[in-house]
């Protein structure tokens, strides 16, 4: 089904063009793979910062306080700790879990699982990576600037946003940083699309991808629709505050014409409710392939769970108001949006029905990556179900902009994305590097991860009942949260575990890269998808000859097989 | 005092001080009952699941593609009781209370209600009752800072306003909150019925000091109010210099919420 010739060209030889201006998908992987656990490192810190100050306000950041805030003797001032959760979220969102589902796994699963060379556009993929560290170098350098970094909210709603609120540079630079990065996923974007659809094995129908590359694709389809709408947002904040105009100032804030901040909350949610399904389809794509291969069962309703990401896809761009309920819009439209809202659970019922019949009357094997794929359905069913409370109208009036929304987007973001990043990193490991990491540790990690990340998404939530509001730097000066300073202690304890614990996934993955002699087998895990027929570490060019499909990704346990294995792989046919 | 405080006691949210925040508590309290349910289902689906089949039990797994007749009829199933169990359910009664309550304004011509001006700015709460002569945006108006007394048993009707950034006029007590933005009025009604002291925060992210954008709500019984009242009152007009331009940063007060973007008056 390849529509072109796929050339095969020599092997780079320089530094230079083999690890930084490579055209190759798995370098490029790689380097987002990277990138992303650098930035995931980064975010953490931050988080470890503002939950130590929620706990503690006014008291010195162990060991590393004293030499960050000197001035305050080690605790956080009140403009930095702003700083630290726009960071936070800015951070974690765009630059850990987009490079590292979408840009690492999106760049190397996609022409492997679908027995590509390459990608399409193999420059525009290693442009796209450059902007994305362009980007990246902006946003940190806006660290540094007079005034600080941007401090208005990762949403960053004018009127705070402009000068009004924000006269220093680290704002633009922060606006600026988003628009490059929008740039470079809108090229990822269009680049995993053009493959999926040009260059898929001869054979290979789009029910005999993985559902991965699905949600992957879907993700894609998303990211080309709404980044352009965020770039043009940010691009109008970013004449708001240099050239003087009026978009988003209104009221006495503004000296000439009148624009509308609530036009920005618009914008910004158009293209902010399908993030939130952007950074999960691939883990949920991810989580479905991954149930089937360790229950060694074909995935259940494999068309049915395609088509319910597929029509998420598409609920997703219209719910977004739900997010805007407080800002008072028209009665009809906000019946209208709670209703649809309501309407998504129908295909995540039925997905989540679907993963569940995949485990069944499945032979599990309780390998790492199953840990974490089990561990994604239990925590977004979690995080799922309290959205509820946010969709309804009437309960969001009371909730909207508690920590009990916060609880809610860390558990469907952090945890669901995080873990499913981790269940790709370990399954992908051999494949991507040649090497399997230690199993033993793998499960400590999950173990530890899982109850910390427990305590501290589900802390939130119930200081969020209790009322505490959202970016408040020191909660205990309000008489409602007297009651919940043992809560946010608990919550800050449980975050610290649960960043010590990725100290155990660092060693064990940077161990796994560079130390490790033992070489992982080409197919570890016994899979029959296309990238598990070729060497490990995926060769240059991947395949030899152009793999030719002969049946689907989930073929386990089928009757007909012979020789021993309970597997086939996507090239072989049926006896 | 946090120490003797049971579990429970600790998550519960703040007291209820309104007619009608009983009807978030129940709503929230109903979709929890219909989220543990479902999400006991999955527990033992995924717990049950896990144990029953793994490989040392269950060697050999079922093969089947999930697309026979029963399966796609056990998943379409589930989908839809949880779309009729869970969503409609809560939707309508969400729904119900939103228009019915919540969004029902209080008809001014006809009922007595007690009428504030809001203006947010970082960091404070400005309120504003009209005085003696009813009229908003006179010098005889009523001006408060982060201090706002209501009377119990009242409806109170609020319009609110930003003059810098966006808050959130946000009521824990009454299990409400409501957008101040600038260049446009918003609106809400809550009737508070327990006397006390209670907080006012802002819930949106308004710069700073954001944290310390508290204001005061004592509701006083009806007797008390006009006692506060009547002496406030004799204490503005004694201190109240009209010439001064800065007291007139309220609007006129359109009846019946018939407002929407307006500019300020001068």
């Amino acid at each position: 089904m390849a529509f072109y010739e796929q050339h095969i060209h020599p092997k780079p030889t320089t530094f230079l063009s083999k690890y930084i201006f490579s055209y190759d998908h798995k370098v490029i992987g790689k380097q987002f793979l990277w990138y992303g656990i650098l930035f995931l490192l980064v975010g953490g810190l931050m988080a470890l910062m503002i939950r130590w100050t929620l706990a503690y306000p006014g008291q010195a950041f162990p060991i590393i306080g004293h030499f960050l805030f000197p001035e305050t003797g080690g605790a956080v001032p009140p403009d930095t700790y702003a700083m630290l959760f726009t960071m936070h979220g800015t951070i974690m969102i765009f630059y850990a879990i987009t490079p590292i589902l979408i840009g690492a796994f999106g760049n190397f699963c996609i022409p492997l699982m679908l027995g590509a060379r390459d990608m399409a556009f193999p420059l525009l993929n290693m442009l796209s990576f450059h902007l994305a560290a362009l980007s990246g170098l902006i946003l940190m350098a806006s660290l540094f600037t007079p005034l600080g970094a941007a401090a208005g909210g990762w949403t960053s709603y004018p009127t705070l946003s402009t000068l009004i609120g924000s006269p220093g540079v680290g704002q633009t630079l922060w606006s600026l940083a988003i628009f490059v990065l929008g740039v470079s996923s809108t090229m990822g974007a269009v680049n995993y699309i053009t493959t999926i659809i040009t260059l898929r094995a001869p054979g290979m129908g789009y029910f005999d991808m993985p559902l991965t590359i699905w949600g992957l694709g879907l993700t894609a389809v998303l990211n080309a629709i709404f980044l352009p709408v965020l770039g043009a947002g940010v691009l109008l904040l970013i004449f708001d505050r240099v050239f003087g105009t009026t978009f988003f100032l209104a009221g006495a804030a503004a000296t000439t014409g009148t624009g509308d901040p609530v036009l920005f909350q618009h914008v910004f949610w158009i293209f902010g409710h399908p993030e939130v399904y952007i950074l999960i389809l691939p883990a949920w794509g991810i989580v479905s392939d991954q149930l089937s291969f360790f229950a060694r069962k074909p995935a259940f309703g494999a068309k049915a769970t395609a088509l319910s990401m597929t029509s998420i896809t598409v609920l997703s761009t219209l719910v977004y108001g739900h997010h805007m309920f407080t800002t008072q819009m028209s009665p009809l439209l906000t019946q209208t949006f709670m209703t649809l809202t309501m309407t998504i659970s129908i295909p995540s019922a039925i997905f989540f029905a679907n993963w569940l019949g995949t485990i069944w009357k499945g032979s599990i094997r309780f390998h790492s990556p199953m840990l974490f794929s089990l561990g994604v359905v239990f925590v977004f069913g979690l995080g799922g179900l309290t959205g509820l409370y946010l969709g309804t109208v009437t309960t969001d009036l009371y909730l909207h902009d508690t920590y009990f929304v916060v609880g809610h987007f860390h558990y469907t973001m952090a945890a669901s994305v995080l873990l499913g990043g981790f269940a790709a990193t370990y399954f992908w490991m051999p494949k991507m590097f040649g090497t399997i990491m230690n199993e033993f540790w793998a499960k400590v990690h999950f173990w530890i991860t899982m109850m910390g990340l427990n305590g501290v998404f589900f802390g939130m939530m119930l200081v969020g009942y209790g009322g505490m509001h959202r970016r408040i730097y020191n909660p205990f000066i309000y008489e409602f949260t007297q009651k919940l300073i043992p809560i946010n202690t608990f919550t800050t304890w449980a975050a610290i575990v649960m960043g010590l614990a990725q100290i155990i996934f660092v060693i064990n993955f940077v161990h796994a890269v560079f130390f490790k002699k033992e070489q992982a087998s080409d197919n570890p895990w016994e899979v029959g998808t296309l990238e598990w027929t070729i060497p490990s570490p995926a060769p240059h060019y991947n395949f030899k000859d152009i793999p030719v499909v002969k049946c689907g990704p989930h073929e386990f346990g089928n009757p007909n097989l012979s020789g021993g294995k309970d597997y086939q792989y996507q090239t072989e046919e049926l006896a | 005092m946090a120490n003797k405080l049971t579990f429970m006691e600790m998550i519960s949210p703040p007291e209820d001080i309104s007619e009608n925040g009983h009807l978030i508590d129940y709503l929230f309290n109903y979709t929890t009952t219909l989220n543990i349910f479902f999400f006991v289902l999955v527990c033992i689906g995924l717990f049950g699941f896990s144990f029953l089949y793994h490989r040392k039990r269950h060697p050999k797994a079922y093969y089947t593609y999930g697309n026979k007749r029963v399966h796609i009829l056990v998943a379409t199933v589930i989908g839809i009781a949880v779309f009729i169990g869970i969503d409609l359910n809560i939707t309508r009664l969400s729904n119900n209370d939103y228009i019915g309550i919540f969004i029902n304004w209080p008809d001014e011509t006809k009922e007595d209600v007690v009428k504030v001006q809001v203006l947010g700015q970082q960091w404070a709460w400005n309120f504003r009752q009209a005085g003696v002569d009813g009229v908003f945006n006179t010098e005889d108006d009523l001006v408060t800072l982060n201090d706002l007394r209501v009377p119990a048993g009242k409806k109170v009707v609020f319009q609110i306003l930003s003059k810098d950034v966006i808050h959130s006029l946000y009521f824990p007590n009454a299990r409400r909150k409501t957008d101040a933005i600038p260049g446009r009025i918003t609106r809400m009604w809550i009737q508070f019925n327990k006397p006390g002291n209670y907080d006012i925060a802002c819930a949106e992210m308004c710069g700073t000091y954001h944290y310390r954008m508290k204001a005061s709500l004592t509701v006083y019984e009806q007797e008390n109010y006009d006692h506060w009242l009547a002496e406030a009152q004799q204490i503005h007009d004694a201190v109240n210099d009209p010439e001064d331009a800065g007291i007139y940063w309220g609007w006129k007060w359109a009846p019946n919420g018939k407002v929407n973007k307006v500019g300020m008056t001068k």
